[in-house]
């Protein structure tokens, strides 16, 4: 299963329920929410979409038979704006 | 050589110039030039008259050598080493001089985590310092001009030094129109506002990420290093927590401080 890692040419900023990730080479900004800055915070080390799916359900109760799509989706958005690299 | 002594927000710029009128007009005429002293100057800078064309664009190209940076545009070049305390400047008028001190001094500002540099005006309201920023054409100037009489403490690149605990505005010698009388205070930051001109006054806060993403973008930075452009990331999380931002739709007249004071 793909494994994912972040970008190291980022820096985030936390409001509220929302976090903003800055790609310092790109300079492209990213504002993701409060789900999606957990799954960043984990990021910092490889995870694939199970080990995600697996921590946001523990730690939000969540029972959506879609997460994994979600997640999915979530890290293919990540990618493309160049925040997060294939870690293997 | 003679030397100016000059104080911009809590730093000591000590400059040489060839000729010396050349930086004494900018730095004398908002009131920044202070009496000789010898406590250490945070930046050292000369400056020489004459280089390159008059204003073309803002394109700079930054570049890396041996230790040194350099900011190049068509009517200025600073050389400075990466922590930008000693400088020369050497610039093609008044105009490309004052933008390349705002590079520089920008820069020195970032790079220490001192605070920002932002392209706005701020007026002084009942001891509060009050921001306003837009698109290009959205009122700054207008907004300070109908102000009149608060006190300006910028009405083009406003200095803010930013700690977790509070956010300060300072005069700004990097001046438009409106010259400074020579504020020596500091003013802590009430709240910024996005202009927008309208038939009627209203306003309403943002949310702090969106206020990041304005506000990104008014920052004076060249992007040029990763780390600095982190450090503008840390400053506008921790100016954002302290401050809210409103959209400001305003009419042309001083109404609109109604809705601030």
């Amino acid at each position: 299963m793909l494994s994912y890692i972040r970008n190291d040419k980022y820096d985030a900023a936390h409001f509220d329920n929302e976090w903003v990730i800055l790609n310092t080479d790109k300079f492209t900004v990213t504002k993701i929410n409060e789900i999606g800055g957990f799954c960043w915070s984990l990021l910092e080390q490889s995870q694939t979409v199970d080990t995600l799916a697996q921590a946001i359900r523990k730690e939000y109760e969540v029972m959506d038979d879609t997460l994994e799509e979600d997640l999915h989706n979530f890290l293919s958005d990540l990618l493309k704006f160049n925040l997060i690299d294939h870690a293997n | 050589m003679d030397k100016l002594h000059a104080k911009i927000g809590e730093h000591f710029i000590q400059v040489t110039s060839n000729p010396l009128s050349f930086a004494t007009t900018l730095l004398e005429e908002n009131h920044f030039l202070i009496p000789n002293h010898d406590a250490l100057p945070h930046i050292i800078i000369h400056v020489e008259e004459g280089y390159g064309v008059a204003f073309v664009d803002y394109n700079v190209v930054v570049t890396n050598k041996q230790n040194k940076r350099y900011f190049h545009r068509a009517d200025y070049l600073i050389e400075t080493d990466e922590k930008y305390k000693t400088a020369t400047i050497y610039a093609h008028d008044q105009l490309a001089l004052k933008h390349a001190l705002m590079n520089l001094y920008s820069s020195y500002i970032v790079s220490h985590k001192w605070g920002l540099l932002i392209h706005s005006s701020c007026v002084i309201e009942n001891e509060k310092a009050h921001i306003f920023a837009g698109a290009s054409g959205a009122g700054k100037s207008t907004a300070a001009k109908l102000s009149h009489p608060r006190l300006l403490l910028s009405d083009e690149a406003t200095l803010v030094k930013v700690t977790h605990e509070e956010i300060t505005v300072f005069d700004s010698p990097f001046r438009s129109e409106l010259k400074s009388p020579g504020i020596s205070k500091s003013y802590s930051l009430g709240s910024m506002h996005i202009l927008h001109q309208a038939l009627i006054n209203t306003r309403v806060q943002l949310k702090q990420s969106n206020g990041f993403y304005f506000l990104l973008d008014k920052v004076f930075y060249w992007a040029h290093d990763p780390d600095e452009t982190k450090n503008i990331v840390k400053l506008l999380e921790s100016l954002l927590h302290n401050v809210p931002v409103y959209n400001l739709h305003f009419q042309k007249n001083n109404t609109f401080w109604e809705l601030i004071s």
